[in-house]
């Protein structure tokens, strides 16, 4: 998974932000999908689950508030997009706290987290560039 | 039958893959239409629409080009449709659909989706509610893929 320039939202705080969740995204994936057995991933999965659950909440509040410096007017929006996805890691850790050893389960949480991220980055961040620009 | 929601659907699916694989151009070939859908392709994802358009919008990738989504989208070497590939492109229909709804809701269409199905393998019948198909051939640099669209504004 990785960071590409035109990622880029033009505030620096929140840009780094980016970079550091898709650094560990990445490396969350490369424990993810090897060829060991779950029971040797099972840390480094805990810790990147209680990394990106407090994490996230700090770099979505960074966003929003720069989104309501600006006056952004879909803040809203995509306030409601950022809770829902902070809902579904607390969701994700709970099913996952319940059923340790099911490969599925993380497998499925992945790649769906893996498209979520990227197309939020792409394209709704985006639009707080787009905006922030005119 | 009016069938003004599929131009949005069209529309939709340019933007994001645009915006997660960076394709250069996505070529829209000639819409097809039929009562039933057998499957051509091997990685079906179905999202399913309720609302004022009841159906489902199906998103058919060959193995080769699902695999190469997922392997640009994590830069990881992905070398079977597994899991996490099928999950993976599966939230990409799900965005579509969810881009192409926000769309539609301004044309009066009002609609829910339901979470992306997986459906594996060519020569199954998918099974649709609707009783007309629309099946859109798409050409990228990834490779081809249908979006069948399979809705009723009854
Ligand atoms: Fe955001």
């Amino acid at each position: 998974m990785l960071w590409k320039e035109k990622y880029k939202i033009g505030i620096e705080k929140v840009d780094q932000q980016h970079k550091e969740i898709f650094n560990r995204l990445n490396n969350f994936l490369n424990v993810v999908r090897n060829d060991e057995e779950m029971k040797s991933k099972l840390e480094e999965i805990e810790k990147t689950l209680d990394f990106m659950g407090q994490y996230v909440v700090v770099h979505f509040d960074s966003e929003e508030k720069v989104q309501q410096e600006y006056n952004y007017p879909h803040y809203e929006e995509h306030k409601e997009v950022h809770d829902r996805f902070k809902e579904e890691i607390i969701n994700f850790k709970q099913e996952f706290e319940a059923d340790k050893y099911n490969e599925d389960l993380v497998m499925e949480f992945s790649g769906r987290l893996l498209t979520w991220l990227i197309n939020h980055v792409a394209d709704e961040d985006q639009k707080i560039a787009d905006y922030i620009q005119k | 039958m009016t069938t003004d929601y599929i131009e949005p659907i069209f529309t939709a699916t340019n933007k994001v893959l645009n915006n997660i694989l960076q394709l250069k151009e996505i070529k829209q070939g000639p819409t097809a239409v039929t009562e039933e859908l057998i499957a051509t392709k091997k990685v079906n994802i179905s999202i399913g629409i309720t609302g004022d358009l009841e159906g489902a919008i199906i998103f058919s990738f060959p193995e080769e080009m699902a695999l190469k989504i997922v392997r640009e989208m994590s830069g990881m070497e992905i070398k079977e449709i597994d899991k996490f590939v099928t999950s993976a492109v599966g939230e990409l229909g799900n965005i579509i659909c969810g881009n192409a709804l926000t769309t539609l809701s301004q044309n009066d269409y009002c609609c829910d989706i339901t979470p992306p199905q997986v459906i594996i393998g060519i020569d199954n019948k998918i099974s649709l509610a609707s009783e007309e198909i629309s099946i859109m051939p798409l050409e990228t640099n990834f490779g081809e893929f249908d979006v069948n669209i399979g809705l009723c504004n009854c």
